[in-house]
């Protein structure tokens, strides 16, 4: 009987525990999401100013009287406003800093992992002492300098600073990438007379794909996303990438959210999917192999 | 003491060297010219400047600029109107107050997460959204969320308690640095989950079933049998997380703007304003160089009294 009602009641702690457990995370998932809701509602509804246009639904959701393509519309209005401008500005830069940053990051890599040589481990970390440095540091001084070069309002100038933000993590993705390929694959091939390049390209390439890839994302983040090196060096609003325009819409003399919410959507959606897929190799290249995952 | 045969010798050996692994050195060459001239030249550059008065009045188009020794940290230190000691504790307070709950958070999660519960893949893939989405936006949505007319947090809060309970949360000093701090620890706890996943994973179920027969369960098992394993990765979490809020210029900046006054403001953001608001560069330059100091100072004294190095070599566990 006694034996009986502590079954029970170890049920019941039981069931609770897993209760409280269930809600704590769909309080968390809900935290989580939350400015996500909102982002999405207010670029359905009508009106720039928020106070309009939608209702709470269960007093905290946000829900659309009549939802509405017009934000949208807005965007794509060539007559309005420069959104095509400003996205292939954005193109332009990103697409570049992506291929220089492959090609500076794919050999150091390599030759950070398979070569032996003096002064290896230096460079190694000469490459990790930029994510000490505060990134303010650096932008005040190659705002002066890129002044004196006439670099400010140019392509060039900022793919060369974003294609250098982006190396400090992505040399060692690629390195780490490397040494994950076992070393008797080179020698093999090596010996039925493949060359160092024939190696690299058809061996190693190959099969460290997803990193590449997490480094092509990592690039096209920095400079898709990037906001302060940008507002900085971008005076002229022909040149502005997204983020720009983006910041535009909210602190210009004329708040419109509702624009500001369908263009954060049409900026974050592709960024979004990728870095689903791409999380785990994100994962192991910040933590540059000191945590094993 | 070295003679000039000796020397020689020795330089003959190092271009030997160099000579022999040519091709090494070319493929690390691009990176390398890119790291001295954007980040070590600018640096150095940058300390320079924080030496000099640049600014407005005086600088090198004007060709008026004079070296002026350490009066920019005396100013800096000494006089108050430049808000040092405040601009340091909300650092300080940002810094800690980012980082313990976040670590925290993740922590805690990613437990309830590694344990057997229904729905956990849904679970997780709704909770890191707050890392899948570009910080950039997501803190300029909270923004908009926390306006004080129009925003949906007060929208809410008169739902629930009466018009009264307005709060002007990016407008009044405490609550402004309050939002900063819930805003960052919204963007951070993803990632802590990650990694504690991972490194919980890590652990073989065996450890949990010994340890629960002898009586760890519940927080216990949280104190005795997961924090002291997962320790390597929690000291590397907290100084990661610690060095990227440090620097955490977005979150700084784009809630509030270091604003009103500088109530909100952090080195980083202060060094912002004072360049690119103020044009004051040599002013700019000094928070600039006293930021990376401090960061530089507390990350060697972490590498030293917890034996991690953030990346680079693997850790034999």
């Amino acid at each position: 009987m006694k034996r009986a009602q502590q079954g029970t009641t170890r049920l019941v702690i039981g069931v609770t525990k897993e209760i409280s457990k269930h809600i704590f995370l769909i309080v968390m998932a809900l935290v989580s999401i939350y400015p996500v809701i909102w982002v999405v509602s207010t670029a359905f509804s009508p009106g720039q100013n928020l106070a309009t246009g939608w209702h709470l639904v269960l007093w905290i959701f946000p829900i659309p009287n009549s939802p509405t393509l017009a934000q949208f519309q807005f965007l794509f209005n060539p007559k309005l406003i420069s959104f095509s401008l400003w996205a292939k500005n954005s193109l332009i830069i990103t697409l570049s800093t992506v291929v220089a940053s492959l090609a500076v990051v794919l050999p150091a890599g390599y030759c950070l992992s398979r070569r032996v040589f003096p002064g290896r481990s230096s460079i190694m970390f000469s490459f990790l002492l930029p994510t000490m440095f505060p990134g303010v540091v650096t932008i005040i001084p190659l705002f002066l300098i890129y002044a004196h070069f006439h670099l400010v309002n140019t392509y060039l100038g900022l793919i060369i600073a974003y294609t250098v933000g982006s190396l400090s993590l992505s040399i060692f993705i690629m390195k780490n990438a490397f040494d994950g390929v076992p070393k008797d694959l080179d020698e093999a091939a090596k010996i039925d007379g493949a060359s160092d390049i024939r190696v690299f390209w058809q061996i190693l390439l190959p099969l460290t794909l997803p990193s590449i890839a997490t480094v092509a994302l990592w690039a096209f983040m920095g400079a898709w996303l990037d906001f302060a090196l940008a507002h900085v060096m971008l005076e002229n609003n022909n040149l502005w990438t997204l983020p720009l325009a983006l910041y535009s819409f909210i602190t210009a003399t004329s708040v419109e959210y509702g624009t500001f919410s369908a263009l954060s959507l049409l900026m974050a959606i592709p960024v979004f999917i990728v870095f689903m897929l791409f999380q785990k190799y994100l994962v192991t290249g910040l933590t540059a192999g000191s945590v094993k995952g | 003491m070295a003679n000039p045969t000796e020397k020689n010798k020795d330089l003959r050996k190092i271009l030997g060297q160099v000579a022999r692994n040519k091709t090494a050195y070319l493929y690390v060459l691009p990176g390398l010219v890119g790291l001295i001239f954007l980040v070590l030249y600018p640096f150095a550059f940058d300390i320079w400047i924080s030496f000099t008065n640049w600014n407005v009045y005086h600088n090198s188009r004007l060709g008026n600029l004079a070296y002026v020794g350490f009066k920019n940290y005396l100013l800096v230190f000494l006089n108050p109107t430049y808000g040092f000691v405040k601009i340091s504790e909300n650092t300080a307070l940002w810094t800690i107050g980012c980082v313990l709950p976040t670590v925290a958070l993740g922590l805690f999660l990613a437990i309830i997460l590694n344990s057997k519960i229904h729905g956990k893949g849904i679970y997780r893939m709704f909770l890191i959204v707050p890392w899948a989405m570009p910080s950039f936006i997501t803190l300029l949505v909270w923004r908009g969320m926390l306006d004080y007319e129009f925003g949906i947090v007060n929208k809410v809060l008169v739902e629930f308690f009466g018009p009264k309970s307005r709060v002007d949360w990016l407008g009044d000093p405490h609550y402004a640095f309050l939002s900063m701090v819930v805003a960052n620890i919204w963007l951070g706890y993803p990632f802590m989950i990650i990694i504690f996943s991972g490194a919980l994973q890590g652990i073989p179920n065996e450890l949990y079933e010994a340890a629960a027969i002898d009586g760890a369960v519940g927080w216990r098992e949280i104190r005795y049998i997961i924090v002291p394993l997962l320790k390597p990765t929690l000291l590397i979490a907290i100084l990661l997380g610690s060095i990227w809020t440090f620097n955490n210029f977005n979150a700084g900046f784009l809630l509030t703007g270091g604003g009103p006054g500088i109530s909100t403001s952090i080195f980083i953001v202060q060094a912002y304003n004072l360049a690119f608001m103020l044009f004051n560069f040599s002013e700019s330059a000094t928070y600039a160089f006293i930021a990376f100091l401090i960061l530089a100072t507390v990350g060697i004294l972490w590498f030293r009294y917890t034996g991690v190095i953030g990346g680079g070599k693997k850790e034999s566990q």
